[in-house]
This record gives structure tokens, C-alpha cells and sequence, in this order.
């Protein structure tokens, strides 16, 4: 169950809306913060968005630069290696992540990929924290499989907001806000890949690497995520614009 | 010192690849320009241009200094340029990257020495009084093509641009404010404008009016400056791979086409802002150059 209510920084949460009747520990998500002793106050403006069942509470916007959580998937290019590490980007002009150069997929001293500067990387952040350097990781730590993630080789990196590939990854039931508050379920993938094949992948700082294959095939699938993302298209016109996208391709 | 984002290997191969194609990014074909978006403001001489994603404002002011000892019989023409961090976080104030400093040494160029703005009207007593010019442009938003956008921001802001009605009695000196004579605009002599060409894959694929992404990847650029009559002002080229002389040749005449085009819509918008400002009719009167 959802309900909707703008907040600018600093807005008191009306206790009305904080979920009762539970006896799960209130959470409480990005964007709110703790007032003591009873109160929640919005530090970022959006819509505030209440799942009972979680007794969860959190800020959904679609703005601002990507801060790096742990287990976040990322897509980040390499700058240059040192005797351990890649020296990674995510987002320009921030931080450096820190990538071993062990954490890929059964890698050891003599079979490690080699990554050349500017080569991007699919990866998990498996440290984040204030104070520190994020650090990345292309391997699950628990399986040592990779699970998709590693170099991404070919096709084409586009940028998108942040809230678009929140949407991208989540499932459809769990979308919070209907489109035209920004949010809305997104299946415009989903349409497209009924008649072509490509990959993709979202990193939720912003990134979408798509590959489809050739040239025409890889920018209709990215231009066609990026309309959707700047104009906010609905499920109906997401589902118009595979059509048309399809038709232009010829398949 | 902060450099502009690079684009990954993967960025740089899929855009060569392409270019190889005859596709480009954004659909555009080879040898056109983005959008171009001319607004003025409320004063006189302000122009916001918007070229893609890329936007410029000029603002063009003046005021009355002694002129240069030794250039008694002309006025002051200054341009100055500013990026501001705003427009990407590789620019800093106060310490000019290399692209501001090729932006205003070829303004410099394309303006100021081709005598666009005739500098001897600014004169009103020779060797005592002239008019200072000092044109400012503000980077508010990089994409690209900043070249292109800051000549046509700067050529527009100048067109527009009214200074202070004077008179000259003897030694005595009026000017006019605002509010007691219509101002009078500046004599431009011509009104050239920058084309860039970008050059890939050796000189095969030629691009006009590249974006921020298909700059960071081209092998080497070409600025032609030309006013509509096909009077070319400068050629300049700053490094990059050799390119043949024949090209050269296509670019200039691509290059009038893209001038007409160009100078054709700041026209076209000044006359729409000159009617807007034409409240009841009366500019024609009210102008000094009208014989009372």
C-alpha cells in the first residue's frame, strides 16, 4: 500500500501518515531523518512514499548525484591499475572506487583480466561508507560466481537519472509512484525484446550500457530508453514507442 | 587540476564505428547544426544563445574612458570570456583552461581584427573621449560547439546593442541617458561567424557543429570565420592530424551556406525583437539617426 505526499527539507512528516499497527522497527529510508524525541523530517524534496507492510518509510526523487551504497550495481570505468587494484570512476569528478583486481570471477595472480584505461566494468560496491573510498567488487562473495557482472565489452554507455534506473531494476509490483509523479513501472524493455536481442545493463549511477548487436540496433534500444526516461512516458506510450522503434528498424 | 570526464574505450569505438556508418549519435546528419535558440534580453545588448545543450550568454556594455595614446581616433573593443563551473566541472574561475584560451584568441581573431565593429565611430573627441565596448561572454553550459555559439551570441548581442546618444559642443561632451535619447547601435561593418568542422578516421568523415562527445574523440578541427558575403576572416587550426587541402576548399563552401543560414535567423530575430520594442510605432521618430 502506497500513499503520496510532497516534501521540500525540512517538512515534519504528519505522524497521521507514519505506519501503526505493526510491530516491526519503524525504517526509515533515504531522504528522512530522525527529529527526537517523536518526529520525521524530509532532508531532499519528493514524494514520500509509506510501505505499511515494511513499516518502512522512505523519499522518492529522481535528482541529484549518485551516492555509492553498498551491494548498489555500478557501471564504472577503469582509470588506470596499480599492483592491486583498478582505480575506478562512477561518477566523474568524485571519488575514486577502488576495484581488486582480484574480484572478478575465479581470477588469481595469472588469469585476472587485464583492463586497459576507459574500459567500463559492471560491478557491485561491496564497502561504501563517508569517510572512505568506495570500493567495487565483480564477484558475489558468498558463491564466488560472477552473476553478470564484470568487463562490458562493446556497445554503447548512455546516461539516464537516477530514479529512471531505480525504476529499470525494480520489479513491476514494487514501483512505488504511478508515472506521472515520476515514477511508474517500466516496459518498454520488456516490449522491445519481444522482437530483438540485446543486452543491457543499468548501473544506478546513471548508467545504461546497452549492446545490441550493431550500430542502428544499439542506439534505437538506448535513444528509445532515454525518451522514455526525459519525457516520462506511461506504460501506453512506452508500449507506442517500442512499436515505433520496431517499425524503424524494420523488424 | 580538474580535467573534463574522458569517454570510455567502449564510448569511443561504438561513436567511430558509427561515424563509419553515416550515423551519428544524436541522428543528425554530418553537416548540420543542433538547434540554435537566440533570445535577447530586456536591456540592450544581452544574448542568450542555446546551441544543442550548450548555452551562452553575452552581454555587451559600454562606457565613455580616454581613448589609447597611441590610437587617438579609434574607441576600445574588449572581449572578455568566462566559463563558469556551472557549465562543466573542468572549468575554474580564474585559472583559463586550454579551450577558453583558444575561444578567446579566436574571437579575438574573428571579431575584433577582421574590424567587425568599426571602432573609430566609438571615437567623440580624438585623443580625449571615446567609448569603451566591452563584450562579456558567459559559458552557462558546455555540450560542444562553444566556438560557434559564443560568434553568434557575441554578433547578435553587438547587433543589438544601443549605446548612449552624445553631442559634442567645442570641448563640451553630453551623453545622453537612456530615458532623455533614443540610443544609437553600433557600427558594424560586416558580421562574421564561426563554423567548426571536425575531422575523423583520417579525414573521411567531416562533421559540422560536433557535440562534447564527438570532440573528445575527433582527430582534428577546423574554424572557419565568414560573413554572408563569402569574405573569409580566418582559417585556424590548432594541431591535431594533417587534412587535405581539397577538404579545405568543401569546408569554405560549406561553411557560406551555414553563415547564410545563420545570420539569416539572427535577423530574423532581431527584427521580431526590434518590433516588440516598437511599442506605438514611434522608434523611427524617436532615433537619432531620424533628421529632426
Amino acid at each position: 500500500m502506497t500513499s503520496t505526499l510532497l516534501l521540500l527539507p525540512g517538512d515534519e512528516v504528519p505522524s497521521s501518515l507514519l505506519p501503526k499497527g505493526n510491530h516491526k522497527p519503524l525504517v526509515l529510508g533515504p531522504g528522512l531523518r530522525h527529529a527526537p524525541p517523536s518526529s520525521v523530517r524530509a532532508t531532499v524534496s519528493g514524494t514520500l512514499t509509506v510501505d505499511a507492510r515494511k513499516n518502512a518509510l522512505w523519499i522518492e526523487t529522481n535528482r541529484g548525484r549518485y551516492i555509492p551504497h553498498v551491494n548498489d550495481l555500478v557501471i564504472a570505468t577503469v582509470l588506470r591499475s596499480s599492483s592491486d587494484f583498478y582505480h575506478c570512476t562512477i561518477t566523474p569528478h568524485a571519488a575514486q572506487a577502488n576495484l581488486p583486481q582480484l574480484a572478478f570471477e575465479s581470477a588469481t595472480r595469472k588469469t585476472r583480466p587485464q583492463l586497459a584505461p576507459g574500459a567500463l566494468v559492471y560491478a557491485r560496491i561491496s564497502s561504501a561508507s563517508r569517510d572512505m573510498d568506495p570500493e567495487l567488487s565483480c564477484v558475489s562473495a558468498s558463491s564466488g560466481k560472477a552473476d553478470g557482472l564484470g568487463p562490458l565489452k562493446g556497445g554503447m554507455l548512455f546516461d539516464v537519472s537516477l530514479g529512471f534506473c531505480r525504476r529499470l531494476l525494480l520489479s513491476e509490483s514494487k514501483v512505488p509512484l504511478p508515472a506521472e509523479q515520476g515514477g511508474g513501472a517500466v516496459t518498454i524493455l520488456e516490449a522491445l525484446a519481444e522482437k530483438i536481442g540485446f543486452e543491457v545493463a543499468v548501473g544506478r549511477n546513471g548508467k545504461l550500457w546497452v549492446d545490441g548487436g550493431d550500430v542502428k540496433m544499439t542506439l534505437a534500444v538506448g535513444k528509445a530508453l532515454q525518451q522514455t526516461d526525459q519525457e516520462r512516458l506511461t506504460l501506453d506510450q512506452q508500449k507506442k514507442l517500442a512499436a515505433k522503434t520496431l517499425r524503424e528498424l524494420g523488424s | 587540476m580538474p580535467r573534463e570526464a574522458e569517454l570510455s574505450l567502449n564510448e569511443r569505438e561504438f561513436l567511430l564505428q558509427a561515424l563509419r556508418e553515416n550515423v551519428r549519435l544524436d541522428g543528425r546528419p554530418f553537416d548540420t547544426f543542433r538547434n540554435v535558440e537566440l533570445k535577447f534580453g530586456e536591456e540592450y545588448g544581452v544574448a542568450d544563445v542555446q546551441l544543442g545543450k550548450t548555452r551562452i550568454v553575452v552581454r555587451v556594455s559600454c562606457d565613455v574612458t580616454a581613448p589609447y595614446p597611441d590610437r587617438k581616433f579609434d574607441g576600445i573593443f574588449n572581449i572578455t570570456t568566462e566559463f563558469s563551473p556551472m557549465a562543466s566541472p573542468a572549468f575554474e574561475v580564474g585559472r583559463p583552461n586550454e579551450s577558453e584560451v583558444i575561444l578567446s584568441r579566436i574571437l579575438e581573431k574573428a571579431i575584433r581584427r577582421s574590424s567587425a565593429l568599426d571602432t573609430e565611430s566609438l571615437c567623440i573627441i580624438a585623443g580625449q573621449k571615446c567609448f569603451a565596448v566591452r563584450a562579456d561572454i558567459h559559458v552557462l553550459d558546455h555540450d560542444g560547439g562553444l566556438v560557434d555559439a559564443a560568434c553568434i551570441a557575441l554578433i547578435a548581442a553587438l547587433q543589438h546593442f544601443r549605446r548612449p546618444d552624445v553631442t559634442v559642443e567645442g570641448e563640451n561632451v553630453t551623453v545622453y541617458s537612456l530615458r532623455e535619447r533614443e540610443p544609437v547601435p553600433l557600427a558594424m561593418l560586416h558580421h562574421p561567424l564561426c563554423v567548426t568542422f571536425s575531422y575523423f578516421h583520417s579525414g573521411e568523415v567531416v562533421l559540422v557543429d560536433a557535440t562534447l562527445a564527438e570532440e573528445q574523440v575527433r582527430e582534428s578541427e577546423v574554424i572557419v570565420t565568414m560573413n554572408r558575403h563569402g569574405e573569409i576572416c580566418q582559417i585556424a587550426k590548432y594541431g591535431g592530424s594533417p587534412i587535405d587541402a581539397v577538404s579545405l576548399l568543401t569546408c569554405t563552401s560549406s561553411a557560406l551556406g551555414k553563415v547564410q543560414a545563420l545570420w539569416k535567423y539572427i535577423q530574423e530575430k532581431l527584427d521580431e525583437d526590434a518590433k516588440k520594442r516598437d511599442a506605438g510605432g514611434l522608434m523611427a521618430e524617436l532615433s537619432a539617426e531620424n533628421a529632426r
